[in-house]
C-alpha cells in the first residue's frame, strides 16, 4: 500500500512514543476529518508498533496508508484521507462567541451563529438537538406538533427564563417555618382550607404546561425551557401550600367539586395558546390578586412569606401568558376570537358553578378579618368584596395588555370563572 | 418469470437479520428481488448451494474454497466487500516474552482462534511455515475452538486469543487484522503487555459464491445493484457499517490461492 509521495500534506502530528490504542488514533482520526480526499497527514512516531498498527487501522477506516519510513528510531508515516467522511453532516461552525453581560453569560445574548436563525415554522422531522447544530443524515425524524412560532413564542422569553432561574427558592429552607406557632383555631381552619384550594389550583398550573412541553419543537427551545421553570415553580408551590396545611396542627381542607370541575376544564384545550390564555392570563392573573390579598392579611409570617414568594413566581407566568397571547394575536387576529370562544365555552361549561364556593369564601372572610368575632367578620366581608373588584379591574388591564379592546376585556373578565383560576 | 435470487448467509450474530433485511429492502427498491435464508453453519450453507436450494452463498474464504473443491471448480465468486481484499493475519506477542522477530517464535506458545477460521488459525500457520517455522514442532499451539462452524465470524475466538496473550496464558497469538484494528480503536489493547509482532501477506476473505450453472442474466443485475450501494446514503451506510464495508467490489479470486494451498497442506476437508 505504499506509493510515491505525491500527496499534499495538510496536517502534521508528532505522536512521540504514544501507542495506537493509547490515544494516538484519536489524534489521527480528528486530524484527518477536516481534510479532503487525497490530502494527507504526516505523523512522526518513536513507537515501533505504530506503523503496522496504523497500516491496519487505515484499512478499517478507509484511508490510504501512503508511506512509512524509519530513521534513527523514528518513523514518518503519511496517511491520505479516503473518500468517505466519518459523519454525514454539514461542517460545524467555529468562532461563535456570545457577548458577556457583566460577569454572566445570559440567554438574551445567545442569538449568535446558526443558533440565531429562528424560523417562523420549524421543519418536519425534528430532532432533540440545539437549534443550529448540524444534524447527521440518517438521524431519526422526531415529530413535534407545535412547530409554528406563533403557536408558542413570546417576546422577552429569554429574559423571563433568566429571571426564572435566578429567582428559584427552596420550600424547606426559605420559608420561616420556625416562626409558625399555634394561632386562633378558626383562622387556622381557614388557612388550611385556603392552602388546600391553592394547591389544587397549582396542580392544574403544573399539569397544563406538562401536557404541552413534549409537543414543542426544540427549535423553540427558549419556550420549552421557560415552561420547565414554570413546572418547577408550580411543584414548589404545591409543596409549600401542602406543608403549610399540614404543619400547624390543622390538616388538609376539602377539595370541592366546584373547584375540581373548574380546574378540569383547564385541561380541555388542545392547543397551547388557548390553554395558556385561560391558565396564565386569566387564571394565574387572578391568582396574583388573591396571593397579594393573602399576603396582606396573613395571620403569621410563614404564610405571608409563602404567599409573597408564590406571587413573585406567578407574576412571571402571567407575563409570559400575556406576551404569548399578544404574539399569537399579532401573528393572526383570529387567535383573539379563538380565545374569546374558549372563555365563552368555559363559562357555559361552568354555569352550574355560581361562586367560588362557601368553603373558600367563608375561609377568605375569616382569614382576612382575623377570626370569627362580629367585628372580624364585618371587616373580612368588606375585604373580600373589595378583592373581587380588584380582581376584575386587573383582569381587564391584563386582557388589554394582551391585545383586547376595553369592551371585549370587560366582557371576558365577567365571564371568567368565579373559581379565580 | 424466474424466481428471485435466494441467498444464504450464516447467522453468526443477531445483527445478521437487520443486515440482510435491509439489503433485501434496498435491492427491492432497486428492482432486484431477493430473499435470504439463514444457516447456523457454513457447512450446511455450502451443502445448500451445491444442492441448488440457494442460488448464492455469502461465504467465508474457507466456505468458498470448500465449495470450489467439492464442485471441482464449477462455482464462481461474484462480489466481495472492499475489506475482503488485502486481509491479513496479525501475530501478537507479549512484550515480556522476548520475541522480537518471527524466528523468535520458536519454542513459544501460540494462541489460535477456531480451527475453521481462515484468518485466526489456518492462514497464520500457513504463512508462519513460509517463515521457516515448523508449526508442529517449534510452537506450542493453544487453540480456542469457539463457535466452530462459523469460521471465526463471531470474533469470540480472537477475543480469547487476545486475552490469552494479555494474561500470559500464551506468549503469542494470531488474529485477523480487522479484529486488531477494532481493538486498537476501542482502546481494548493493553500496550504495556501486548503488541503486534508481524503481519502475514495479504489474502482475500468473504465472497458471494454461486454455482457455474447460475445464469448471468439472473445474478448480473443483482450484483450490479449491490455494487451501487452508497456509503454516503445514511440508510445504506447503516447496513454497510454493520456488515463491515464501505463498498462492494466485483470479486477477485487471486487472493484465495494461499488458502487453497493451506487447506491442502493442513489436510482440512
Amino acid at each position: 500500500m505504499t506509493g510515491p509521495i505525491t500527496t499534499k500534506i495538510k496536517a502534521r502530528y508528532d505522536g512521540e512514543d504514544l501507542g495506537a490504542s493509547e490515544g494516538l488514533l484519536v489524534a489521527v482520526a480528528r486530524l484527518l476529518d477536516p481534510l479532503v480526499e487525497g490530502e494527507a497527514l504526516e505523523l512522526t512516531s518513536e513507537n515501533p508498533s505504530v506503523p503496522d498498527d496504523l497500516r491496519i487501522w487505515c484499512r478499517r477506516a478507509g484511508h490510504r496508508f501512503a508511506i512509512a519510513t524509519r530513521e534513527n528510531g523514528k518513523s514518518t508515516i503519511v496517511i491520505e484521507r479516503g473518500r468517505f467522511v466519518r459523519t454525514l453532516a454539514d461542517p460545524v461552525e467555529w468562532g461563535v462567541r456570545m457577548q458577556r453581560r457583566g460577569d454572566t453569560i445570559d440567554m438574551r445574548d445567545w442569538q449568535v451563529g446558526r443558533h440565531a436563525d429562528i424560523q417562523e415554522e420549524a421543519a418536519r422531522g425534528g430532532s432533540l438537538a440545539p437549534r443550529g447544530a448540524p444534524l447527521e443524515r440518517g438521524a431519526p425524524g422526531i415529530e413535534f406538533s407545535i412547530r409554528k412560532r406563533s403557536d408558542i413564542w413570546a417576546n422577552a422569553i429569554s429574559e423571563l427564563y433568566e429571571q426564572a432561574t435566578s429567582s428559584q427558592w427552596v420550600g424547606a429552607r426559605d420559608i420561616p417555618w420556625l416562626k409558625l406557632t399555634p394561632i386562633d383555631e378558626q383562622v387556622e381552619r381557614a388557612v388550611c382550607q385556603i392552602m388546600t384550594f391553592l394547591a389544587e389550583n397549582e396542580y392544574a398550573a403544573l399539569y397544563v404546561p406538562a401536557r404541552f412541553i413534549g409537543q414543542i419543537h426544540p427549535h423553540f427551545t427558549e419556550v420549552a425551557l421557560f415552561l420547565t421553570t414554570v413546572m418547577v415553580d408550580e411543584a414548589r408551590h404545591i409543596e409549600v401550600f401542602t406543608k403549610r396545611a399540614l404543619a400547624n396542627g390543622g390538616g388538609l381542607g376539602i377539595a370541592s367539586a366546584a373547584t375540581q370541575l373548574s380546574l378540569a376544564s383547564l385541561l380541555e384545550p388542545k392547543d397551547f395558546s388557548t390553554a395558556s390564555f385561560l391558565l396564565s392570563v386569566l387564571g394565574e392573573g387572578t391568582f396574583l390578586d388573591l396571593l397579594a390579598f393573602l399576603e396582606e392579611h396573613a395571620p403569621e409570617q410563614a404564610t405571608r412569606e409563602i404567599c409573597r414568594r408564590a406571587r413573585q413566581d406567578e407574576a412571571r407566568h402571567v407575563r409570559f401568558g400575556i406576551a404569548h397571547a399578544r404574539y399569537a394575536i399579532e401573528a393572526d387576529v383570529r387567535a383573539a376570537r379563538r380565545f374569546g370562544s374558549a372563555v365563552e365555552a368555559r363559562a357555559e361549561f361552568l354555569k352550574s358553578v355560581s361562586g367560588v364556593g362557601a368553603l373558600i369564601e367563608e375561609s377568605l372572610i375569616i382569614y382576612s378579618g382575623g377570626g370569627m368575632s362580629p367585628s372580624s367578620l364585618r371587616a373580612g366581608t368588606g375585604r373580600v368584596a373589595a378583592l373581587y373588584e380588584t380582581m376584575h379591574a386587573n383582569r381587564v388591564k391584563r386582557l388589554a395588555a394582551a391585545g383586547f379592546d376595553t369592551e371585549q376585556a370587560d366582557h371576558m373578565s365577567r365571564l371568567h370563572t368565579p373559581n379565580f383560576m | 418469470m424466474t424466481r428471485p435470487i435466494l441467498m444464504g448467509a450464516v447467522a453468526y450474530d443477531p445483527k445478521v437479520v437487520p443486515i440482510w433485511d435491509g439489503i433485501r429492502e434496498y435491492l427491492k427498491a432497486a428492482g432486484r428481488g431477493m430473499d435470504y435464508v439463514l444457516f447456523s453453519n457454513y457447512e450446511s450453507q455450502v451443502d445448500a448451494l451445491i444442492s441448488g436450494f440457494i442460488d448464492i452463498a455469502w461465504n467465508t474464504n474457507l466456505a468458498y474454497v470448500r465449495a470450489y473443491r467439492r464442485t471441482n471448480g464449477r462455482c464462481r465468486a461474484l462480489a466481495m466487500r472492499d475489506t475482503d481484499v488485502d486481509y491479513r493475519s496479525v501475530i501478537l506477542v507479549r512484550n515480556d516474552a522476548g520475541i522480537n522477530s518471527v524466528a523468535d517464535l520458536r519454542g513459544k506458545s501460540l494462541a489460535l482462534g477456531s480451527r475453521d477460521s481462515g484468518h485466526a488459525a489456518i492462514l497464520p500457520l500457513y504463512f508462519l511455515k513460509r517463515q521457516d517455522i515448523d508449526t508442529q514442532r517449534d510452537l506450542k499451539l493453544l487453540r480456542f475452538d469457539l463457535d466452530v462452524g462459523k469460521h471465526g465470524d463471531t470474533g469470540a475466538s480472537e477475543s480469547a486469543v487476545l486475552n490469552a496473550v494479555a494474561s500470559g496464558q500464551a506468549e503469542a497469538g494470531a488474529v485477523g487484522d480487522p479484529f486488531w484494528a477494532k481493538a486498537l480503536e476501542e482502546r481494548a489493547v493493553d500496550s504495556d503487555k501486548v503488541r503486534l509482532l508481524w503481519t502475514t501477506p495479504t489474502y482475500h476473505h468473504c465472497n458471494f459464491t454461486a454455482l457455474d450453472s447460475l445464469d448471468e442474466a439472473r445474478f448480473g443485475p443483482w450484483v450490479d445493484a449491490l455494487l451501487r450501494m452508497d456509503y454516503n446514503n445514511p440508510t445504506q451506510r447503516r447496513l454497510l457499517d454493520m456488515e463491515g464495508l464501505k463498498r462492494w467490489l466485483p470479486a477477485q479470486t487471486e487472493g484465495y490461492r494461499t488458502l487453497f494451498e493451506a487447506v491442502e497442506e493442513q489436510g482440512i476437508e
